[in-house]
């Protein structure tokens, strides 16, 4: 039905006699190889792509081989690989912060990286076990189901800043809401914004209060498109709710999952927005690319350092991701989809 | 006896209409599991209905706690510290005051002109890219899409610098040409860059949707006498609209709800084109924070984003449903 609209439009469009350039235009595409039309309409988004995001991304790399000169925001002479060592060695006498580990002794590059992919870990399984209830919840058919979806949708719409105060509300040293009974129980301390591991739990507990949303949306696309016949056929042979969840649900909503989590395993790997606006701070909870933004607008710019880290973090971002897709594609075999 | 009434009672509640009260209220009594697991076991349905129910007021309290706290802080009077879990007085004058002591409406209008600047320019530009990838065969696809995947393994911090250079340090583009003085502070500065960032995504989404889309209807439109670009925003857009709302949601909301590049590439009052994330942070003083203004103005950011979920909570998932999912 609405094809047919949308092909009577077209139509009845074209035959209206369009403005004279448009029309030339148009003409014009048709003489095109596919080749070259395909072209044309990649340009305008490459050339966008091209302007503000592959070279600033090419030339942070290049930045990332040459020396810092702390002073000034330049760059220094060509030095190759050295930055990177240095990094990964600890000889960085300018690090920016004591971080978690005040005695200097392990690279502040490991405390930064051990520190993000556990946040990683912990956000993206939290975030997929509450993205499951609540898309369970959104599939479900009951009165006042619109209302239910929406409150579950609506933290996933707040900005970073405003999740970053609501914790730092409930958090405040003395004054917020759980600050004390959690001390008293003797899970924080009395600083729990300043403490590592306190300050740690907060920020991963706001992750995944504000993305497991994102994560329902996309499991419930999965549950949706599960087809509803194979749940009829389960019922004629008797299977109980945990099998059909256990042979039909699960490997069907699989793939979906590996997605959702890749997405979401992407965004933990560059957490750095929440870490600021709840006032945690990089010193307490720094995660790689706290790192990057330290060196880069701290009280010694180190330009070339900052570049570096931030090329190792795209190298950690790039690893977890084969891993998902080794999954995504042993799941499609096994399935017959591939 | 009387307790074995109550108990009685909410039993019958219970099993007769199955709502929320009625399933929150079993913790205390442990006379009437019997009666409950000789019902449930008979009748399974209406176990799950209750378990449902029961985690829907958990899963529901969580999602909304955090929102409820902030809006108790909105209520307290200026400079109370310590806020009770129920609010003492209604009192909504913060949500007027906001208004008054800076001009928050123009940081809301700001960061949703960038919102929607971006959704606008993207959805067009990204469509034109999605069709090619999703229905035309070229060389070097694949290493195309493949760069469109390594641009979001980086953070933005990344990007910042020589972006930052060029905008405000005249550092040629490309080392070819410089962007003029003026464009730094002007929504060109932030409009720009995320564009660029929330493309690929874009482009993901509506190259599985537009590729999904027959040939032949392409075709009938083809052979009815539109041109190819025609076809494209005449019969392919419309045939996908699912999936360009899914798109365009994912980037205004991206956008409405960033922090990294609006927040620097602009400068700190609102005529300076300065997002929400400013207006929230001006009740911040040297010397004293307005906690419930903040919290006020954080209440009234969220509105917009909230309407457009409500509206659209349907297109979203349908969108993704459809399609987006499926590569």
């Amino acid at each position: 039905m609405s094809i047919a609209v949308a092909v009577e439009q077209g139509r009845s469009e074209v035959s209206g006699g369009a403005d004279g350039l448009l029309t030339r235009l148009g003409t014009w595409t048709e003489n095109l190889s596919e080749q070259a039309y395909a072209y044309l309409l990649l340009a305008p988004g490459f050339l966008v792509l091209l302007l503000f995001a592959f070279w600033p991304l090419a030339s942070a790399i290049r930045m990332s081989f040459f020396a810092d000169v702390i002073t000034s925001g330049s760059l220094g002479e060509f030095v190759g690989l050295q930055n990177y060592v240095r990094l990964l060695t600890n000889t960085n006498a300018l690090a920016p912060a004591a971080f978690v580990d005040p005695s200097f002794e392990t690279p502040i590059l490991e405390q930064a990286l051990f520190m993000t992919v556990g946040f990683a870990v912990l956000s993206v399984t939290g975030e997929t076990l509450l993205g499951f209830l609540y898309a369970m919840l959104m599939k479900a058919e009951y009165k006042g189901r619109r209302l239910v979806r929406l409150f579950i949708i609506l933290p996933w719409a707040i900005p970073i800043v405003i999740q970053g105060m609501i914790f730092f509300l409930l958090f405040r040293p003395g004054y917020g809401l759980l600050t004390e009974p959690l001390q008293q129980l003797g899970i924080f301390s009395s600083l729990p914004l300043n403490t590592t591991f306190d300050a740690f739990v907060i920020v991963t507990v706001a992750d995944v209060w504000k993305t497991s949303a994102f994560m329902a949306l996309l499991i419930l696309a999965g549950l949706e498109s599960v087809n509803q016949d194979l749940y009829e056929v389960a019922d004629v042979m008797g299977a109980s709710r945990w099998q059909r969840f256990r042979y039909i649900t699960f490997p069907l909503v699989f793939p979906v999952l590996m997605v959702a989590m890749l997405f979401r395993t992407m965004g933990a790997l560059r957490v750095y927005g929440i870490i600021e606006s709840t006032t945690v701070g990089c010193s307490t909870v720094p995660s790689m690319t706290c790192l990057v933004t330290q060196m880069m607008f701290g009280s010694a710019t180190q330009y070339g350092s900052a570049a570096a880290v931030s090329v190792l973090i795209a190298i950690v971002v790039g690893l977890f991701i084969m891993v998902y897709l080794g999954f995504i594609r042993r799941s499609n075999q096994s399935l017959g989809l591939a | 006896m009387s307790i074995d009434a109550r108990n009685h009672e909410d039993a019958e509640t219970f099993d007769g209409s199955g709502d929320e009260s009625g399933g929150e209220s079993d913790d205390d009594n442990r006379s009437p599991i019997q009666r409950w697991a000789d019902d449930w076991i008979r009748n399974p349905e209406k176990a799950y209905a209750v378990m449902l129910v029961f985690l829907g007021g958990v899963l529901l309290t969580t999602s909304l706690f955090p929102l409820y706290w902030l809006f108790n802080v909105a209520m307290a009077p200026p400079g109370q510290t310590d806020i009770p879990l129920l609010p003492e007085t209604i009192d909504l004058s913060a949500f007027v005051q906001v208004f008054q002591q800076v001009p928050f409406a123009r940081f809301m209008f700001n960061s949703l002109f960038y919102a929607f600047t971006v959704t606008v320019f993207v959805l067009l530009v990204a469509s034109l890219a999605g069709y090619a990838f999703g229905r035309l065969e070229f060389r070097g696809k694949t290493p195309l899409l493949f760069a469109l995947l390594v641009l979001s393994f980086f953070p933005p911090a990344t990007l910042f610098i020589p972006l930052f250079r060029a905008f405000n340090q005249q550092v040629p583009m490309l080392g070819l040409f410089t962007l003029p003085v003026e464009i730094y502070g002007t929504p060109g500065a932030v409009v720009a860059p995320l564009s660029a960032f929330t493309m690929p995504l874009a482009i993901f989404i509506l190259t599985t949707f537009y590729g999904q889309i027959p040939d032949g209807l392409e075709e009938a439109a083809r052979v009815e006498g539109t041109t190819r670009i025609g076809a494209l925003f005449r019969v392919i857009m419309p045939l996908s609209a699912p999936g360009v709302a899914t798109a365009g949601i994912l980037t205004f909301i991206t956008v409405y709800t960033e922090f990294f590049f609006s927040f620097l590439m602009t400068g700190n009052s609102a005529a300076e084109w300065a997002p929400v994330v400013d207006g929230v942070i001006a009740f911040q003083t040297q010397y004293t924070v307005r906690y419930d203004l903040q919290a006020a103005a954080s209440l009234i950011a969220i509105v917009p984003v909230a309407i457009l979920v409500v509206v659209a909570q349907d297109k979203i998932i349908s969108g993704l449903t459809q399609g987006a999912l499926k590569e």
